[in-house]
């Protein structure tokens, strides 16, 4: 099946994408600032960021849907200014599907195919067409219209009208956010192995950490329309820039406590990040237990240490209880300064 | 117990009305309320169409009520049916209908196309595009035979500065060659906004969204036009057809007040004609017939059209 889609992908056109200080405002409103990033060949970047951080505005400057007030985007080497998306061989998951509603599945799926400028022999858009819908798991409604499906269908469909192509780069918005939990995680990994095997490059949206951590090369953290942090994965979840970093990532989330509630913190520390593996149990002050939680995999303690809440984890088949007592310390945390910055 | 919140909700929970108003079930109470308009309908629609079934088979002249009423069969639908006029009319409507609906709806989506892109002001022009639709027919042929004058008319005179022909040469409601025309451009001119409105509706109904998606599958304006605009427009469209093609099948009171039916019966259309043999002859049982011939063609047609558009909607 992989194979087979590796098979029908001409080539790999070189795909770097450069976002030069690019800056757009929306009635006034700035929904980009001075964004500069790179997005290598054949990586898989991921942009985090709440509601209205600028993840879609980023996509839609690259897709050419809008264009920046200032500043440039490269796609391969060439400046994209007053391109059109069609001129721009992007492709692009929309969060709200935009199926086209007249047509069926296949139809759908066909219609990038079917550009007059590709002339696609209708065999090889058949092949290509069954491929997707088998790694998709819609190869059933292949004959049933587009407004004909579920939700979830609807998205599975919108993501395969995408990778029939071979564009430059894939842009998505989301796309897995409205499927239930058992296909979340199996297309998850099957848009990993498709981009890991045909070294496409993704410029991809979520809310999801776990598709952050688990399918980025980079993350590039939005905040209020601007990139504060851009790295691996890792880097991000390790060395975060500031506290707004810090809890884009990890679950539990990060615990932020007043640093002067512990010993030993710098001159100029505000605050004090905890995750879960700064927090070492069995020595140190006490803290209340006050609640517990199996997740099966994991236990959840909801802690209170001198009238702060903090969540952390344990042992799954801890034996402890609500009311119990249990010493905590924290053990290499982050800290950070007034302003949320990080300093140490 | 009894006065928790639950309990007090459901005591405000008004009782079905079947309980409030004693001794009426629902269903009667539902058919208290639908009567009304059965007996009207049956009134105004159902009987007159059956009596007019029934007289179809008769020689009865309403003009000459005291005449012993004879049954003649089919007759009258034979004499119809055969008579040579009468298929001129049938074909001077067809005529009609065909270029009207044509004309209205080229100019009535290109308008709608061109409407829907956003430019400044374009609601104003979108009611002055639509004042001729508000304006009674009567009142639009009695000053288009003005327009239409030869010797001071303003068609004739714009007609006259576009081609350099001499605009009192031309007579467009004396001549048997214009006079059809006369009233396919005055019809265009008062009901393509109509057409243009439904059509809008249609364009507007089309998610920006499904654009830019096609634009990010590479697809030309071009493509996107036919493979998007037009399909998801066609459902409205055809319903504008479906009501301009009934609207015009039954076509009276521009052409009264425009040619009355001339020159000679060049322009009459069915319902003049008809209306001539049951108001004017007085044929009363030939013209009950000739209204039954006309309401199964129109009804057969449109329901052969709605079946296609149903179709087209499901696709």
């Amino acid at each position: 099946m992989l194979w087979s889609l590796k098979a029908t992908r001409e080539c790999c056109a070189v795909a770097e994408v450069v976002l030069q200080n690019v800056t757009k405002t929306f009635g006034g409103h700035p929904a980009l600032d001075d964004v500069s990033m790179t997005v290598p060949n054949g990586s898989f970047v991921v942009l985090l960021g709440p509601t209205g951080a600028g993840k879609t505005t980023t996509l839609r400057m690259v897709s050419g849907l809008d264009n920046p007030d200032s500043g440039e985007v490269f796609i391969g080497g060439q400046a994209m200014r007053g391109l059109t998306p069609a001129q721009r061989n992007v492709a692009m998951v929309f969060q709200q599907y935009s199926l086209y509603p007249h047509l069926s599945v296949r139809q759908n799926l066909e219609f990038p195919l079917k550009s007059p400028l590709l002339k696609t022999p209708q065999k090889a858009i058949d092949e290509k067409v069954n491929a997707i819908a088998e790694v998709l798991q819609i190869s059933h409604k292949l004959d049933n219209k587009a407004t004909a499906l579920s939700g979830g269908e609807m998205q599975r469909v919108s993501i395969g009208r995408a990778l029939v192509r071979n564009p430059q780069i894939y842009l998505m918005d989301e796309p897995l956010s409205s499927l239930d939990a058992k296909l979340r995680a199996d297309l998850r990994v099957e848009l990993k192995n498709i981009q890991a095997k045909s070294g496409a490059t993704l410029l991809y949206v979520t809310h999801d950490q776990i598709e952050a951590m688990t399918m980025a090369t980079h993350i590039g953290v939005l905040e209020e329309g601007r990139l504060v942090q851009f790295g691996s994965p890792r880097e991000i979840y390790e060395a975060p820039v500031s506290v707004y970093a810090a809890s884009r990532l990890g679950q539990p989330r990060i615990n932020v406590l007043p640093a002067n509630l512990f010993a030993g913190s710098p001159e100029r520390a505000k605050s004090i990040g905890l995750r879960p593996e700064h927090i070492v149990q069995g020595s140190g002050e006490d803290a209340l237990v006050t609640r517990v939680e199996h997740l099966g995999d994991q236990t959840r303690l909801h802690i209170s240490f001198k009238h702060h809440d903090l969540v952390t984890v344990t042992d799954p088949h801890t034996g402890f209880r609500g009311g119990e007592t249990i010493k905590i310390q924290p053990h290499k945390p982050l800290f950070f300064d007034a302003a949320g910055m990080r300093i140490a | 117990m009894l006065h928790s919140s639950i309990d007090r909700a459901a005591q405000a929970t008004p009782p079905p009305v079947a309980q409030r108003i004693k001794g009426l079930s629902d269903r009667a109470i539902a058919w208290i309320f639908v009567a009304p308009s059965i007996v009207l309908l049956l009134a105004i629609n159902i009987f007159p169409l059956i009596w007019t079934i029934r007289l179809s088979f008769t020689n009865f002249r309403v003009n000459r009520p005291n005449e012993p009423v004879q049954f003649v069969g089919l007759r009258n639908y034979l004499n119809i049916l055969t008579d040579e006029d009468i298929w001129l009319t049938m074909q001077a409507t067809a005529h009609f209908l065909i270029w009207t609906i044509v004309l209205q709806v080229l100019i009535g989506f290109s308008l709608a196309y061109l409407i829907n892109k956003k430019f400044r002001g374009n609601d104003l022009w979108t009611t002055i595009i639509v004042l001729p639709m508000m304006l009674s027919p009567a009142v639009v042929g009695n000053f288009w035979t003005f327009l239409y004058q030869p010797q001071i008319g303003l068609f004739n005179y714009a007609v006259g500065f576009l081609t350099g022909a001499d605009p009192s040469s031309f007579s467009m409601i004396g001549d048997t060659a214009l006079a059809p025309w006369s009233i396919i451009i005055v019809d265009t001119w008062m009901w393509t906004p109509f057409v243009m409105l439904i059509c809008l509706a249609g364009l507007r109904s089309i998610p920006s969204s499904i654009y830019e998606a096609a634009e990010c599958d590479r697809a030309s304006s071009w493509r996107q036009f036919w493979t998007i605009t037009v399909p998801m427009v066609l459902p409205f469209l055809m319903l504008a057809i479906l009501f301009r093609g009934i609207e015009n099948f039954k076509m009276f009171d521009l052409v009264v007040q425009l040619t009355g039916g001339g020159p000679g019966s060049i322009t009459e259309l069915t319902s003049i004609n008809l209306k001539r043999e049951a108001f004017e002859k007085w044929r009363t049982g030939y013209a009950s017939a000739y209204a039954v011939i006309l309401f199964v063609t129109v009804f057969g047609l449109a329901s052969i059209y709605v079946k296609a558009l149903n179709k087209v909607k499901q696709r």
